[in-house]
């Protein structure tokens, strides 16, 4: 490694600095800047691996494995619950890059750099919420369409594929990009309020994947109405062909709770955001 | 420059910065010295809008730092703590950064050579030494070629060849006209680097002074001898109007000779001496008689210190 032990000079001595001429802060470069933040570290490529890989090999395992059962309908299950089963376990991999997009900054220390190149808090939690959004609608809608492709592969073999021009079907592609997408925002918010990877996860799955399950064992219309709307229940149902449980909202109701529940996280965490010191 | 007026940070009921004023001009280095804890950092953080102030202003060229339209073109900072991803290589760490205040890519590469990081340039910073750490931070710094530079504690931890390196960069950037403040917990560094100094200590500020100021008025020299024949030596040091002390030893401590001066008187009468020595006031004391009642830790002398420590 070289050492120069002095700087070159500048070309001109620096003049009295005048904002003409100069480049501002606009939003379209806090969105480029969070691309190429997002791009550039393993763990973006690892968790939607991952996500891809789970969601549709689990798919396909389970769809490979049950598609006789189903077909003898000695399952008892709804058959259009396989064909995305896999996303269950995906599903983990969106929570957790959302989470990271916000802690990671935190458990770097980078923040401060972020903060220091744009002061305005608003506006970069804007900006890294709509690079995640679109990085995950993107890649969810992929990832759910190949995995309802996988599984129905093999149900179809058994004669009880579905028409991939079914509404419920062409739902669920467009869907799991939703879904994922609202959940990895959900993980954002976790992560800039807790500022703590290994904390967020493991509230986040706690919240969505167990609480959810758990809210059921509590007797009565309250348990019921708390499983439709436990963040993880509610936001499901839009990602699957057919849901397992039929007492959950429908497909864009529950979406739209979610997307709401995932809004008013967002914001609180914003609102201390801008108001917490970095 | 940077402006800070009546400027307070309380965490819970402790105060970190007690409404200060200051301001820091162009053109030199700005000194920002203070013990452990005097809350240097804790400013520093509040000049780049990272932490609120709970009272009082600060400025930079006359703006609020959340105000300025392009952060980076105006201040650049190397901050205490590392504020890197170590899962990026550094030139996508400077590149992010870089766009969001519209800066071009090749300037990227343009810092990336100042700094002589060429060589590792395309490898993540997490495997980086703590010397290339900070010369990555300070790439960052001066990627967008602004005119006020905030360095907090940047030789902490390096080697001697980066501390000359970091020195003979802070002086350069203020020689350009550039407004620099750096802050350290060390005298003999700001008296290297440092033309303007800021002493800090409990969150208040208890000088603000030119460096040379500082340096004339605390370092005045004076001349230590021993003569077995001390009475007679005092008596004729006097004569010639010097003040004259007693070191614990014995010693005489002349002020306002010089060793030649006082050699000559000895010799002239004949005395013997057993020591003739120059001894320079240290800046480190002057410092620390300063800030003397101010230190937020101070060392336990009656207690061993733990192993280990
Ligand atoms: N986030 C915080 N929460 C609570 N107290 C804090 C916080 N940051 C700083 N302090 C306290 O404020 C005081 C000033 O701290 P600061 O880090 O600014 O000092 P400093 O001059 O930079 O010290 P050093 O030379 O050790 O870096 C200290 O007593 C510190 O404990
Ligand atoms: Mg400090």
């Amino acid at each position: 490694m070289t050492t120069p032990t002095t700087l070159s000079p500048p070309a001109a001595a620096p003049a009295p600095r005048a904002d003409v001429g100069r480049p501002r802060l606009t939003f379209g470069r806090l969105l480029d800047a969070e691309w190429t933040k997002i791009r550039t570290v393993r763990s973006t490529v690892w968790t939607l691996a991952s996500l891809f890989v789970l969601s549709v090999g689990l798919t396909a395992l389970i769809c490979w494995g049950v598609a006789g059962e189903l077909a003898d309908d000695t399952a008892g299950e709804p058959v259009g619950a396989f064909v995305t089963w896999g996303l269950m376990f995906g599903q983990i991999a969106a929570l957790v890059l959302g989470i990271l997009v916000a802690s990671a900054e935190y458990s770097s220390g980078m923040i401060r750099t972020t903060l220091a190149a744009a002061p305005r808090r608003w506006p970069v939690l804007a900006a890294k919420t709509t690079v995640l959004t679109a990085v995950l609608l993107v890649l969810g809608a992929i990832t759910s369409t190949v995995a309802i492709l996988a599984g129905n592969f093999f149900l179809d073999r058994e004669g009880i594929g579905f028409s991939l021009t079914d509404p419920d079907v062409l739902r669920t592609m467009v869907g799991g990009g939703l879904y994922l997408a609202v959940l990895g925002v959900f993980g954002l918010a976790l992560g800039l309020l807790m500022r703590h990877t290994a904390g967020a996860v493991t509230v986040g799955i706690a919240l969505i994947f167990i609480v959810g399950n758990l809210v059921g064992l509590i007797p009565g219309a309250t348990g019921e109405w708390l499983t439709k709307l436990m963040p993880g229940n509610a936001g499901t149902t839009l990602a699957t062909v057919e849901s397992f449980n039929p007492d959950l909202l429908g497909p864009w109701t529950g979406f739209g709770v979610f997307a709401g529940e995932t809004a008013l996280l967002l914001l609180v965490a914003g609102w201390l955001f801008s108001r917490r010191d970095a | 420059m940077i402006t800070a007026e009546r400027l307070t940070k309380r965490y819970g009921d402790k105060t970190a910065v007690d409404a200060i004023d200051f301001t820091v001009r162009p053109g030199a280095v700005t000194g920002f010295l203070g013990p452990n804890g005097a809350g240097k950092s804790t400013t520093m953080r509040m000049v780049m809008g990272l932490d609120h102030p709970s009272g009082g202003r600060v400025t930079v060229n006359g703006r609020a730092y959340r105000d300025l339209p392009a952060p980076l073109h105006e201040v650049g900072a190397l901050l205490e703590a590392k504020a890197i991803h170590g899962g990026r290589t550094a030139y996508n760490h400077l590149l992010w950064l870089a766009k969001t205040n519209g800066i071009p890519r090749r300037r990227v590469d343009e810092v990336i050579g100042m700094v002589g990081l060429d060589a590792v340039a395309r490898k993540r910073s997490g495997g980086f030494s703590l010397g290339m750490g900070q010369r990555l931070g300070i790439a960052a710094a001066l990627l967008g070629d602004p005119g006020v530079l905030l360095f907090d504690e940047p030789v902490n931890g390096l080697d001697p060849e980066g501390i000359r390196w970091i020195r003979n960069l802070i002086r350069s950037l203020a020689a350009e006209g550039r407004t620099v403040f750096v802050s350290s917990h060390l005298m003999s560094e700001m008296a290297l680097t440092a033309d303007h100094l800021l002493v800090i200590g409990r969150g208040a500020i208890l000088a603000d002074t030119d460096m040379s100021d500082f340096i004339a008025r605390n370092s005045a020299a004076h001349v230590r001898v021993r003569s077995p024949q001390g009475g007679v030596l005092a008596e004729a040091l006097r004569e010639r109007g010097w003040a004259i002390r007693r070191d614990d030893d014995g010693a005489l401590l002349v002020d306002g000779a010089t060793s030649e001066q006082v050699g000559d008187v000895a010799g002239s009468r004949g005395l013997y001496l057993h020591e003739l020595s120059v001894v320079n006031a240290s800046l480190e004391e002057a410092f620390m008689r300063l800030t003397a009642d101010s230190v937020e830790y101070h060392a336990r002398t009656d207690q061993p210190v733990p192993a280990g420590v």
